[in-house]
């Protein structure tokens, strides 16, 4: 990789990295960004604990990605459709599950994500197992290789290859994030809050509190499958193992730091986490491979409690948001 | 599935008539409802074995759903007896299809990975009765106790024994400091379900991965004869396996019979049933507590060193576990100790089955899933009464 | 004796079409019947009160009317609609709103936010409202707004329109609660205890705005309270629960020399007394709520 001091871009992180490398950190902020901002929709508006996130991910892009190799989709027509089976997914976890009270709504979440990723692994005549798919992503190639030409005709003599990938990230994040937050604002959101208030007072002033619980689901499983669909681009393949029950609690951690009820803290959560979660690799440390990406799971844990115990609220949430509820 | 308020009083939306049948196909009598989950589970069963095993076995098969139907219809409102009679129908579809040696080897590795299941589920029960903490960590103490018993019998070469008692006292201690650092002053706080939660969740992450830092990914083994076998009527039972099960259920039983006779049983209780009344009765709760932690935390490190055992050490060992045991203490109904072990043992038993009908990699997802049709069809638990769901 | 009740109506509830009527209404909690075989109607257009020894059923009943709790036998209708079996939200968009006697206030939403959440008809309440008739929607907010506005002036909250709900005192919270309902456009609502940690004048207020909705907007109450003198003054009808049971129904003076009735609250004297002895003195056989812990649905 070429070094970041070559790029015209006036900006200098030789002393610890290439700016190809940051912009894999970006691309992986912007993935979190869309995965925790389903989480804000369920966590921090409707109060719904949706611990299953990583496996909505996980059916979006597995679908994508079989859909394109073995159905022979088109890659951009496969991503509605993909969409459209993760939703279905979220109708089949809500329906029987958001009756649950919040703790077993968890633990059920939890074990429906573990259950679709157990089924990738073992579903090997149609998910490889293990051995994870590839090449699904040659549209999105010819796309990113359009865009690098256009940026060279506009005078970056050597763009980096991830650059089409983290603009379409962060573009379609953005996109998301004002999205939702303008849906907040609107007569639906406030019934989301509401229930996460006091659902039973929710009902006896009409609303369908059921409903809206499911709404909330099944859209934050769409915003998974987007996720997994950047997590596959980015990987250019999907195997089981990224779709760990750790990656929804990362996202946890990014709702926090960022702030619960707050759609816009989650892109600033998620950069801060992945700076430094990423950033981690750069410790001139005298300890194995293994023990470094320990750390970080070690660190991941201690931001988690050190928030949980001083900073609920996160770093930009508001006070009452955390100590009103309770 | 617009739930518009929108419409006029007497309109529903299409979803929302859907949805209300369904609610109301749960007022339709026991009988019934039990008798097509019994037919809709052989349903599921033949289709996976792709058909009816043919012969004199189908007509055993139909007697035995026709006898589970009519068993059920007289297990209204004991829900123990609807799980005994479901397991025993499925016990016996299994027979007509596989022969009874099968079912029983693979019942007999059930019951015995159920024992370590009900072991980690007793702590994950209490602690979530008594102090409303539902301890997404509580897989990870496996773990930690696992690692214990590996440095002190064979990083000390002390004998294993000695190894088991330092790693249940390791962990034992492990529960009580948590519980003084963290789990009392947040609830001195007054912290919220999703602040403990998440909390617990941070507390596996550093449990888990710290000990990933210390002994690396590599897999360890305790050094137990796992090949021995004992011959028990034509079913084979590992000597390892056999012991587990053996030890597994002897302390179980036990604590169940201290805790439902001993005064700290009943203060126990006491404390699971309203906290605050119980330190306003003059209850010394902090006791009650610790001893609590010192269940929880010894019956986790033993958990883990038996899962150790009869596998292999690696970090994720407890969080493998976290599932199944959570699984199993909402089959036994939460702070119910005789429920995590029939719960346990119950599940261990299904996990293994499946691997008679579906690959052995789906085991746990199996797990999971009866995990999931528990908390929709009796959340409670079979134990349970009717708490607040 | 009944000064503002008996007017109008007073000629006896049972010669006017009842908007909602009760037959044999059971609840069961483990064996014992919270609501046991409860009957009662209430007459369009009446203010009712629901009164009762402490645990008597009342507020069991409340939940089993308004579809909270599942009802093990009887039926209900609310002008001629069958009600049990219904989920709350469909009972509450027929007109039939009902507040609870611990305040659920939503407390990180600010008071105006409770209130417009309330609005009925607001077509932004669906995603295809907000995706396809925005403009329906404002128009709807501004409607309901200014309602809000003009109710939260009524009960002296104006000043605390943009307060987070989480910030009032027990009593801003009651007053609140019951705005809210009203926001609902009830026909029939449902009152829990209103009068509890309200001070004496607000109580005055909320009271006279009650008569006032009857009379000009036609809305029915039924309301469960302590304080007979509020009993007494200010409903033309009384229905009196005991056992989970009706025990007595009539015109406030019938009630109150009513041996039946007299002797529901033995020990704690006659309903004359008031809240201090009905609340105090009665056994709690029952456990209203107290060792029940079914939740509603």
């Amino acid at each position: 990789m070429e070094p970041a001091t070559l790029l015209p871009l006036g900006v200098s992180f030789d002393a610890f990295a290439s700016l190809g490398f940051w912009l894999g950190v970006g691309v992986i902020a912007g993935t979190f960004t869309i995965f925790a901002l389903g989480l804000q929709l369920n966590v921090g508006f409707t109060g719904i604990f949706n611990f299953g996130q990583a496996g909505f991910m996980a059916i979006g892009a597995y679908s994508m990605a079989i859909l394109v190799t073995e159905e022979g989709v088109n890659f951009w027509l496969s991503l509605p459709i993909a969409i459209a089976i993760t939703m279905v997914f979220g109708l089949i976890v809500g329906l029987p599950s958001l009756r649950l009270r919040t703790d077993y709504l968890a633990i059920a979440t939890l074990a429906a994500s573990e259950a679709i990723r157990l089924t990738t692994l073992n579903a090997r005549e149609l998910t490889n197992g293990s051995q994870g798919i590839f090449g699904f992503d040659t549209e999105f190639d010819d796309l990113s290789e359009s865009i690098e030409s256009l940026l060279i005709s506009v005078g970056w003599s050597d763009p980096e290859t991830l650059f089409p990938l983290f603009m379409i990230v962060w573009i379609v994040a953005l996109l998301l994030t004002f999205g939702l937050w303008r849906l907040q604002k609107t007569p639906w959101g406030r019934v989301l809050r509401a229930l996460r208030e006091d659902e039973d007072a929710a009902r006896a002033l009409g609303k369908n509190a059921f409903a809206y619980k499911l709404q909330s689901l099944v859209m934050a499983s769409a915003l998974g499958a987007i996720a997994g669909f950047f997590l596959a681009l980015n990987l250019k393949f999907v195997v089981p193992d990224e779709f760990l029950p750790n990656f929804t609690f990362i996202g946890f951690a990014i709702l926090i730091l960022g702030g619960l009820a707050n759609y816009w803290g989650v892109a600033v959560g998620a950069i801060i986490f992945q700076t430094i979660f990423e950033g981690l690799r750069f410790l001139e440390l005298p300890i194995t491979e293994v023990q470094v990406s320990a750390l970080r799971y070690i660190l991941l844990g201690l931001v988690l409690i050190g928030l949980m115990a001083f900073r609920p609220q996160g770093l930009f949430g508001k006070r009452e948001e955390m100590v009103l509820g309770e | 599935m617009e739930a518009g308020s929108a419409a006029p009083a007497s309109d529903r939306t299409a979803g929302e008539r859907i949805y209300e049948f369904l609610g109301r196909l749960t007022d339709l009598p026991f009988a019934i409802r039990a008798g097509a989950g019994l037919v809709l589970m052989t349903v599921i069963l033949a289709l996976v074995e792709s058909g009816l095993p043919g012969g004199i076995e189908t007509v055993a098969l139909i007697a035995i759903v026709i006898a589970g139907i009519a068993a059920l219809t007289l297990t209204e409102g004991r829900p123990a007896l609807v799980a005994g009679v479901v397991v025993i129908v499925l016990f016996g579809i299994l027979l007509t299809y596989h022969g009874l040696l099968a079912v029983s080897q693979t019942g007999i590795t059930g019951l015995s990975n159920g024992a370590i299941y009900a072991l980690g589920a007793v702590g994950l029960t209490l602690v979530y009765g008594i102090l409303k903490l539902v301890n997404f960590a509580h897989g990870d103490l496996l773990t930690f106790g696992a690692y214990m018993a590996l440095v002190a019998s064979v990083f000390w070469g002390l004998p294993l024994v000695v190894g088991i008692v330092f790693a249940m006292a390791m962990t034992a201690l492990v529960g009580i400091a948590l519980e003084k650092v963290m789990w009392a002053p947040m609830r001195r706080r007054g912290a919220g379900v999703l602040q403990f939660v998440l909390m617990s969740i941070g507390l596996a992450f550093v449990i888990r991965y710290a000990i990933q830092y210390v002994y690396g990914t590599e897999l360890r083994t305790l050094g137990v004869d796992n090949t021995s076998t004992i011959d028990f009527l034509g079913v084979r039972i590992g000597q390892t396996q056999g012991i587990v099960l053996l030890v597994g259920l002897l302390i179980l039983v036990g604590t169940g019979l201290m805790l439902r006779f001993s005064i700290l049983g009943k203060r126990m209780r006491a404390l699971s049933d309203d906290l605050e009344l119980a330190e306003t009765s003059g209850i010394d709760t902090s006791r009650v507590i610790l001893w609590t932690w010192v269940l929880a935390g010894s019956f986790a490190g033993l958990a883990g060193v038996f899962a150790g055992a009869t596998t292999q050490l690696q970090p994720e060992l407890g969080f493998e576990f976290l599932l199944p045991i959570f699984a199993a203490v909402v089959l036994g109904g939460i702070g119910d100790a005789f429920g995590a072990l029939a719960g346990g043992l119950l599940l261990g038993v299904v996990v293994e089955w499946s691997t008679l009908l579906v690959a052995s990699g789906y085991k746990s997802a199996i797990g999971f899933i009866v995990l999931i049709i528990v908390l929709i069809i009796r959340p409670q638990g079979i134990f349970g009464r009717a708490r607040s769901i | 004796m009944s000064s503002a009740a008996a007017l109008a109506h007073g000629s006896g509830a049972s010669s006017i079409a009842p908007i909602f009527q009760a037959e044999g209404v059971v609840k069961k909690f483990g064996g014992i019947n919270a609501v046991n075989e409860a009957t009662m109607q209430v007459a369009d257009g009446s203010i009712t009160a629901l009164i009762g020894p402490n645990g008597a059923g009342k507020t069991t009943f409340f939940n089993v009317i308004t579809g909270f709790y599942r009802a093990d036998g009887g039926t209900a209708t609310f002008e001629g609609r069958r009600v049990l079996g219904r989920p709350p939200y469909l009972i509450a968009r027929m007109g039939m709103v009902r507040t609870f006697q611990i305040t659920k206030a939503l407390a990180r939403m600010s008071v105006l936010d409770n209130m417009l959440l309330a609005a009925p008809h607001q077509p932004g309440e669906s995603l295809s409202g907000v995706l396809l008739r925005p403009g329906a929607s404002r128009r709807r907010e501004r409607e309901v707004a200014s309602k809000a506005e003009e109710l939260l002036e009524v009960f002296n909250l104006t000043k605390l329109t943009d307060q987070y709900a989480g910030t009032l005192s027990g009593g801003q919270r009651k007053l609140l609660e019951l705005s809210r309902a009203l926001m609902a456009e009830p026909r029939f609502l449902l009152l829990d205890e209103p009068m509890a940690g309200i001070n004496p004048t607000l109580g005055r207020r909320l009271l006279d705005h009650m008569q006032r909705l009857r009379s000009e907007d036609g809305v029915t109450f039924l309301f469960i309270e302590h304080d007979m003198e509020v009993v007494m003054n200010h409903s033309d009808r009384v229905v009196v629960m005991a056992q989970g049971t009706v025990i007595a129904d009539g015109e406030p003076h019938e009630i109150r020399s009513d041996q039946k009735v007299i002797d529901a609250y033995l020990g704690g004297g006659s309903p004359d007394d008031g809240a201090e002895s009905s609340s105090a003195a009665t056994p709690r056989s029952h456990g209203e709520g107290g060792r029940v812990t079914e939740r509603p649905r």
